[in-house]
């Protein structure tokens, strides 16, 4: 019996001590056993088995002499570099595997740690880094029409920022209701990402090619409706770029265009007609006015004859008077006459897939610790085609305590998905918003929709997080929201985009850009303009996460 | 004298007895142990546990050769160990500086006298 169970003990240790001296053990025991009491060998056996595996891994697998020192051929004694010890292959891939599973533990502490000391973010589901649809989507058609229709269309373009903040919220938009999305660069591929607005203009480039070829080249982005998009305007250091990108663009004859005297008189004139009719508000548009009347007055426009130099100069002194800097003059080898055009069925197509192949911009969907929803999307997209998931993401989490809405990467979108969203949050209507339309002199108001069956949202914690690159409608929502006290925004300022401008032609080669439709609170009866939306509680945006985490635990605890 | 056998001591109890226990003749695991038990009269044993663990030491510093079986043993299990030079220079340094340690130790001892504490007025 005990012989058994000292050979057993023999057995577990490591395999070269075990096949070089098990035996001699074992004759030991069996010899010793008349003699020495045999616990206390089974005792030694057992502390040889601790120590062996303990203490000795160099001699786990080979205990055979080390090697001598080598003398070199010429008599040198040879240098060791390296320690006569080396670790075993199993040893190494233990220690790689025990390194992979304490980092996997890291990393799993860290993210679902009761306390986030780091935030790391790890999303579930993460698409690609876009900041809005507006940057990926593709207008096949664009590229086969660069000529713009001279005549504002507000009325038959129902994007979001132009025409939906004339429906009231909710209401679907008509099926036109799209953003004209980038261009192709002759049908292939998309052009580069750009920032909604103001880089539409540089995506003139992409539409130069085809342009060039029809003779015709116009800032079609300008006019493009997502220039309409709430707030999204040129801005000033993109103006020059832009206008170059425009005229550039064009080949031959057209380049570098010089303009003469009638052509500025007509131009100022243009500007000054537009800015009076559609500038939101009068009075500036009046100073504007009449500070240009009064540099042309003063000869200041008599020896510039470069367009671009010209549109950029106007450019500059129109955000000298109204330090807005989404008023901006755009040179263009030619202005189509039609400009814009309503967007097309094969626009409405390219937009459609785009979002289902970004899930609509809905990055994550996720609960987090406490049952607190979060809920990140990088657009407002249009609920008539994304309606259908973002009830879904709200749906996942109708049974959260606490919810919060990532806005940080949002450039804005449709007021109508605004209203969707907000709806969850409400037991009855209620009015967010109202767009005041200086050229047709309307106001439409926006409302949240009837509630939602089932919804348990309505009366839980709101937090919204904020950053500078939070834009248009997304300001709009967090505006909207802190002013009827239903969400507390955490992070930073947000970019000031409140207005909503058109592209206007002026001429073959100029047209302006003006700030048009104001968007008014109910209660601040005022907007973020300018200002943008500050938050409640103010962090920089990358710790905006774990601070409305914190904010939530301690209100679901107070409740 | 090497610097790597001065470097290597002082040695462990247990190693310098199985040293010594080698430096008269080959002796096999059970023998070493008997051997010890002699030499430090029955104050010292080794357990076959500490035993090969120190031989195994021993072996891979080539100061303990494995000599194997050897023919007409009694239990053909027994493998015989030899002290090596290297070993054995081990051996003569620890002794020398063991030596030296037992002089100056008994050198101290005769200076050392018994103090008696004097007593002491409150």
């Amino acid at each position: 019996m005990l012989r058994s169970l000292y050979r057993g003990l023999l057995r577990l240790h490591p395999p070269a001590f075990r096949e070089r001296f098990g035996g001699e053990m074992l004759a030991i025991f069996d010899q010793a056993a008349e003699r020495q009491p045999r616990f206390k060998l089974l005792e030694d056996g057992i502390v040889s088995l601790v120590r062996q595996w303990a203490l000795r891994p160099e001699f786990w697998y080979d205990i055979s002499p080390a090697p001598t020192a080598e003398t070199a051929s010429d008599g040198m004694p040879s240098f060791y570099t390296l320690d006569p010890f080396r670790p075993r292959t199993a040893a190494v891939v233990h220690g790689v595997l025990l390194t992979v599973v304490v980092f996997c533990l890291t990393c799993f502490a860290i993210r679902y740690s009761w306390i986030h000391v780091l935030h790391v973010h790890i999303p579930e589901v993460q698409f690609e880094s876009s900041s809005s649809f507006e940057e990926h989507a593709v207008a096949p058609a664009s590229s086969q029409e660069p000529e713009i229709a001279s005549r504002p269309a507000r009325d038959k373009q129902n994007l979001f920022s132009s025409s939906s903040p004339f429906s009231p919220a909710g209401q679907k938009p008509a099926p036109g209701a799209l953003p004209i999305p980038e261009m192709r660069q002759n049908g292939e591929g998309i052009s580069r990402p750009v920032p909604p607005g103001r880089a539409a203009n540089v995506t003139t480039t992409a539409a130069v090619p085809n342009a060039a070829q029809n003779g015709a080249i116009a800032p079609a982005a300008e006019l493009n409706p997502q220039q309409q998009a709430w707030g999204g305007s040129a801005e000033p250091e993109q103006t020059y770029a832009a206008n170059q990108a425009a005229a550039g663009a064009t080949s031959g004859a057209t380049r570098n265009a010089t303009i003469d005297a009638a052509e500025r008189h007509r131009v100022i004139d243009g500007a000054i007609a537009n800015l009076t009719k559609y500038y939101v508000d009068p009075g500036m548009a009046q100073k504007m006015a009449a500070a240009l009347g009064a540099h042309e007055k003063s000869g200041d426009y008599d020896a510039v004859t470069d367009g671009l130099v010209f549109a950029d100069l106007l450019t500059r002194q129109m955000q000298d008077v109204s330090h807005d800097k989404y008023v901006v003059m755009i040179y263009g080898a030619a202005i189509a006459p039609e400009n814009p055009r309503p967007p097309t069925a094969e626009d409405i197509s390219a937009y459609r897939k785009e979002m289902e192949r970004t899930n609509c911009r809905f990055e994550i969907v996720r609960v987090l610790p406490r049952n607190v929803g979060y809920l990140k999307f990088n657009s407002f997209p249009d609920a008539d085609i994304c309606g259908t998931r973002a009830a879904a993401a709200m749906a996942r989490l109708n049974n959260v305590n606490a919810i919060i809405f990532d806005l940080r990467d949002n450039p804005g979108g449709y007021a109508n998905m605004v209203a969707l969203l907000a709806t969850h949050l409400f037991d009855r209507p209620t009015h967010l918003n109202a767009f005041y339309n200086r050229g047709e002199n309307t106001t439409e108001q926006s409302w949240t929709l009837p509630p939602v069956p089932g919804n348990k949202l309505a009366d839980k914690p709101v937090f919204i997080l904020t950053s500078h690159a939070t834009f248009s409608a997304a300001e709009a929502f967090s505006y909207d929201l802190k002013m009827l006290q239903r969400a507390t925004l955490v992070g930073e300022t947000t970019s000031g985009r409140g207005h909503m401008a058109m592209g206007r032609r002026i001429d073959d080669h100029f047209m302006i850009r003006v700030p048009d439709i104001k968007v008014t609170n109910p209660i601040s009866k005022t907007n973020w303009e300018g200002t943008g939306v500050e938050p409640d509680v103010r962090v920089k945006a990358a710790d905006a996460l774990v601070t409305a985490e914190k904010l939530a635990e301690n209100k679901l605890r107070q409740r | 004298m090497n610097d790597g056998v001065t470097s290597a001591l002082p040695l462990s109890p247990a190693s310098l007895h199985i040293l010594l226990s080698l430096a008269a003749d080959d002796l096999h695991g059970y023998g070493i142990m008997q051997e010890v038990a002699r030499q430090s009269e029955g104050k010292y044993k080794l357990g076959p546990g500490t035993l090969y663990d120190n031989l195994q030491k021993l072996i891979r510093r080539r100061w303990v050769q494995e000599l194997g079986q050897r023919p007409g043993d009694d239990d053909p299990r027994r493998r015989y160990y030899r002290l090596t030079s290297l070993g054995r220079g081990v051996l003569t340094a620890e002794t020398a500086r063991l030596a030296g340690v037992v002089r100056e130790a008994r050198a101290r001892l005769q200076m050392t006298r018994p103090q008696i504490a004097k007593p002491r007025r409150a």
